[in-house]
């Protein structure tokens, strides 16, 4: 699953620590998250949807299958 | 491991140690005859009592973690576990062959936490690397 956490992040100026405080994880989770390393729980996918004002299917993208 | 777990850990570690502290001070109470046939039982379960404050510790320090460290946490303990049982086991089967010395349950407990402290560590190490 690929996702769109870095740029959200960038966009408004948020260090992992920050984003780690507002979703109530630790920063290595959230460094894990965007370098695709771990892909969050369906309700963890929510309180990031929740925290960017966006849909999740605009911050979450699956993982392309072969032939498409 | 996160900032807020630190006062936790203190925690477990404080009873680790009530728990050692407990063991020598009934061993020298046994030795100097302090401690009357009828009470043994008490004096040797004594050190055991801190360990239930332990994992109850260890029990709520797991469920304030996060997904991810929840996660990293279980890997880690499965790779414990299966240290720890290989290690037992060959030692055991070892020992029945008599290639290594038979050491009794009541001398062996020390090198079984210091087994499960070390794959624990070893396992948590491995684990991390895959996601930090």
């Amino acid at each position: 699953m690929t996702n769109r956490l870095r740029v959200l992040r960038a966009e408004r100026e948020w260090s992992q620590a920050e984003l780690a405080q507002r979703l109530r994880v630790s920063r290595q989770t959230v460094n894990a998250i965007e370098t695709g390393k771990y892909d969050p729980s369906l309700p963890l996918a929510f309180s990031i949807a929740r925290v960017f004002g966006q849909p999740i299917e605009q911050i979450f993208s699956p993982p392309m299958l072969p032939g498409e | 491991m996160s900032c807020h777990s630190k006062p936790i850990v203190w925690r477990l570690l404080g009873f680790a140690f009530l728990s050692a502290a407990l063991a020598i001070a009934v061993a020298v109470a046994r030795k100097n005859g302090l401690i009357p046939p009828s009470l043994r039982w008490v004096g040797a379960l004594l050190p055991v009592a801190p360990i239930l404050g332990y994992f109850a510790g260890l029990s709520s320090w797991i469920r304030s973690l996060d997904e991810l460290q929840r996660l990293i946490q279980l890997e880690a303990l499965f790779i414990q576990f299966a240290i720890t049982a290989v290690l037992i086991m060959a030692y055991g089967a070892l020992a029945e062959v008599r290639v290594v010395p038979d050491i009794a349950a009541s001398r062996l407990w020390p090198w079984l936490w210091l087994s499960l402290f070390v794959s624990w560590a070893f396992g948590q190490a491995m684990i991390r690397r895959k996601y930090v």
